[in-house]
């Protein structure tokens, strides 16, 4: 008896391990949890990555920038621009086996638009009037006016399609049992630890060649960084760049370096003095060396800004960085007439972005050699928020650090919110309080002309006027620092901050 | 006994409605608000308003605490403003886990603390003693944060015996348990030295070694028991600590415990998760003091409750 259960144990044990190794489960480890599984409740970028496996968008933001249907199969715009007409996809299926059809299209958008659901990037779509199914597999989006960057709109992973009836049926818990038509269907939720997806076998697409992809959430850098030197994960997101070096000298880990559409800069406040004077705004970007910064805070691992929008957003244009100059930076300071140099307040945040405190730290001291005499104040990231949205009129912060993801990859919503007259906080985005009609009306009007190449060119004016007026001191766009075991290939590291296994195969 | 322990009960209420009321001011005074950082850069007015009014954060303070008190006297303490979860859910999910990390801990905290301080009592002044308060003084003065990394580095990525992150296994718990239980270990023993040291200076243990009783049974049966008394306060005290302070433990082995939940909660503002989230660490802060009381009469007879 106890030889039986000897013998059944060594079977169960060889058992486990020969499936533990046929398995192919590739593992990602990120700095949190996912924070809801509702697509259309998303906020943040490690949840979107997650989601992104399960869920699916009508279109499709390559890499690359283009644009590709993905749900639609194809679509049509009326001569006015205010018809959008899309063909879905035949044959996809959500993972409870529910066909996606238009009527499902419709009560997915629905529900994103809907007021009372309150989704923070509802206004991303809030320029549809209605939604109308006009066949089984054909929708029509009506607007009042037109609106060129829709299109873009529809890329983003918020506007995925969800099955209405399954939001029907968990009601507030839909969040911990999506139903999507994604690759990927949710397995487990280990919260505050794991997520475990399985592949979904009835995918439209090519079904993954993995079996499954676990996102783990490890806040701790040294303790993400471990995971993946131990092989007990395959790719770590966010390396720290003191860490780029070592990793890389490991021979099984390569540290992928990827753009972003992540822009990092310090605006002016114009409401208070001196930054209503563009000179004094000139002089602080010619007063700091981006280049340095670069390399020397950051490990190379950003791009320093030539325009207000990083490349790979459509609308970009390289319409020149400042050069260090300080001494240019005194001559400017001298003629608004601080030949004896000022003193100021930076704020920013500390942990938020990329080594942000070490960057303002860098310009407080680089500002010092042109008589610029800076303090630092750091605020945590939700007071951080609050203080700098206040009422022109309240808000006392001069200069403050943020970074803005334009995560549709369309330049109307990396400029529109931060450079329009009508978007100064608390209404919009504009913190700086930034405003010059020329801009306004240039963004107006690439917002409802459909013609790209048009569009491209107002853009270009626009970025050309800002980077001169300097209502910013431009900073670099980031760069995802994301640490991969070399088994792995076909990983997709996306501009928008998202890591997709959609392709992955992990070889023995 | 019985009625002691009711009596306890009942004097501890004022002081966990207490803790709510202090909770509950405390994260709507911090600056900061939930619906902004719901929002994040990307807000615009429009959008705060109605997530203000989906959570009823429009409401006055007043009104929000009244709702609070009569929600949770029904067991409900409300729904995350940040993952829209009820909030019992996620305590539900997340307390036994630092309940299991804090008792691995303090298992390890005792079961070296109490031997090592023992011993040192007993080869008072020798070089055995002073190596047990070197090392005990480390324990007490090491950084949780990088005790844990280099435990991580050397223990899970270069021999690879135990995982790097995570919970599951026993083998997950063993780090973290550890790495948390350092420091209790060292005041375990510290304080067992000490009481060790006086309990063996008393009369009785002086007249049962000089009618010959044997030194093993001397510390075993006549000197441990009574010496055992301050350690089980201090025993307890650092039970309730580990439970309310394994934030850092937490976060550096990925462990999905309490103390992380409540400080992602407070830093996104998520004001029903903070209030749940303390109040299940005051509740359980009370009961291992009442447990430690009730212990007393265990090891010591002479202690009466009535």
């Amino acid at each position: 008896m106890k030889r039986l259960a000897r013998i059944g144990f060594v079977l169960l044990a060889a058992l486990t391990l020969t499936a533990w190794a046929s398995a192919q489960n590739l593992v990602i480890a990120q700095g949190t949890d996912a924070v809801t599984l509702d697509a259309h409740d998303v906020t943040d970028s490690p949840t979107a990555s997650i989601v992104s496996h399960m869920y699916e968008t009508l279109f499709e933001l390559m890499p690359d920038g283009s644009i590709e249907p993905h749900l639609a199969e194809s679509y049509e715009v009326s001569d006015d621009s205010t018809v959008w007409t899309i063909n879905l996809r035949e044959g996809v299926t959500f993972h409870d086996g529910t066909p996606m059809t238009a009527e499902v299209v419709k009560g997915s958008m629905d529900r994103f638009l809907d007021p009372d659901n309150a989704f923070t990037f509802r206004f991303l779509l809030d320029r549809i009037d209605e939604v109308v199914v006009t066949g089984p597999l054909q929708i029509e989006l009506r607007l009042a006016t037109p609106f060129a960057p829709l299109l873009a709109h529809l890329t983003h992973n918020t506007t995925a399609i969800v099955l209405p009836s399954a939001v029907e049926e968990y009601g507030e818990a839909f969040g911990e049992n999506p139903v999507g038509t994604g690759p990927f269907q949710l397995e487990n939720w280990d919260r505050g630890s794991r997520i475990d997806m399985v592949t979904y076998e009835n995918y439209w697409g090519d079904v993954p060649a993995i079996d499954g992809v676990s996102f783990l959430a490890v806040p701790e850098n040294t303790t993400r960084m471990a995971l993946v030197e131990s092989g007990e994960a395959h790719v770590a997101v966010r390396v720290p760049p003191q860490d780029i070096a070592r990793l890389n000298a490991a021979p099984d880990i390569t540290v992928e370096n990827v753009s972003s559409l992540r822009t990092i800069y310090m605006y002016f406040n114009h409401t208070l003095e001196p930054f209503d004077d563009v000179r004094v705004r000139q002089a602080f970007n010619y007063a700091v060396d981006k280049q340095e910064i670069a390399e020397f805070v950051l490990g190379g691992a950003v791009r320093p800004s030539d325009a207000a929008i990083a490349p790979g957003i459509f609308g970009y244009t390289d319409v020149g960085e400042y050069e260090y100059d300080p001494e240019r930076a005194r001559e400017l300071l001298a003629e608004a007439g601080f030949e004896d140099g000022l003193s100021t307040t930076l704020y920013s945040p500390s942990g938020r972005y990329l080594q942000d405190i070490q960057i303002t730290e860098a310009i407080q001291s680089q500002l010092a050699e042109v008589g610029i005499d800076a303090t630092i104040e750091t605020l945590e990231w939700s007071a951080y928020l609050d203080k700098t949205r206040e009422p022109a009129g309240e808000n006392d912060v001069p200069v403050a650090l943020l970074g803005w993801g334009t995560v549709t990859g369309d330049a109307d919503y990396g400029l529109y919110a931060l450079f329009h007259t009508s978007q100064h906080v608390p209404d919009g985005s504009n913190r700086a309080f930034y405003s010059n009609p020329v801009v306004d009306d240039l963004l107006d009007e690439a917002r409802v002309t459909p013609d790209p190449s048009v569009r491209e060119s107002l853009y270009a004016d626009a970025l050309q006027i800002v980077r001169d007026d300097a209502p910013w001191l431009f900073l670099h766009s980031e760069t995802q620092l994301v640490a991969v075991n070399d088994a792995v290939e076909g990983l997709v590291i996306h501009p928008t901050e998202r890591v997709l296994a959609w392709n992955v195969t992990v070889s023995e | 006994m019985f009625q002691y322990t009711l009596r306890r009960i009942l004097i501890a209420l004022p002081a966990i409605f207490g803790v709510i009321v202090v909770v509950f001011a405390m994260v709507r005074l911090a600056p900061g608000d939930p619906a902004v950082m719901l929002a994040g850069e990307f807000a615009d007015q429009a959008t705060i308003e109605r997530i203000r009014e989906r959570f009823g954060l429009d409401r006055s303070m007043p009104e929000q605490f009244l709702t609070f008190v009569s929600n949770l006297a029904q067991g409900d303490l409300g729904r995350s403003t940040r993952t829209n979860r009820l909030v019992t859910e996620d305590l539900a999910q997340f307390f036994p886990n630092t309940l299991e990390l804090a008792l691995g801990a303090i298992l390890v905290a005792l079961a070296i603390g109490i031997p090592a301080g023992m011993l040192s009592a007993i080869k008072r002044n020798t070089w055995v003693d002073a190596a047990v308060t070197f090392v005990a003084l480390l324990g007490v003065s090491m950084p949780v944060f990088w005790f844990g990394l280099l435990a991580i580095l050397f223990f899970s990525v270069e021999l690879g015996w135990f995982p790097v992150a995570g919970r599951g296994s026993f083998a997950h718990l063993v780090l973290p348990a550890i790495t948390l239980g350092v420091s209790s270990t060292a005041i375990i023993a510290r304080m067992t030295r000490s009481s060790m040291l006086e309990v063996l200076d008393q009369d009785y243990v002086r007249t049962a070694r000089a009618k010959g009783v044997q030194a093993r049974s001397l510390i075993a049966k006549h000197a441990l028991r009574n010496a055992l008394v301050p350690v089980v306060t201090i025993g307890g005290l650092e039970f309730g600590r580990l439970l309310a302070g394994a934030v850092l433990t937490e976060t550096v082995f990925t462990w999905p415990g309490v103390g992380r939940l409540l400080v992602d909660s407070i830093l996104a503002r998520d004001y029903p998760v903070v209030q749940g989230a303390v109040l299940v660490i005051a509740i359980s802060f009370i009961l291992v003091n009442l447990l430690v009381d009730l212990v007393y009469g265990v090891i010591d007879p002479r202690i009466r409750y009535d």
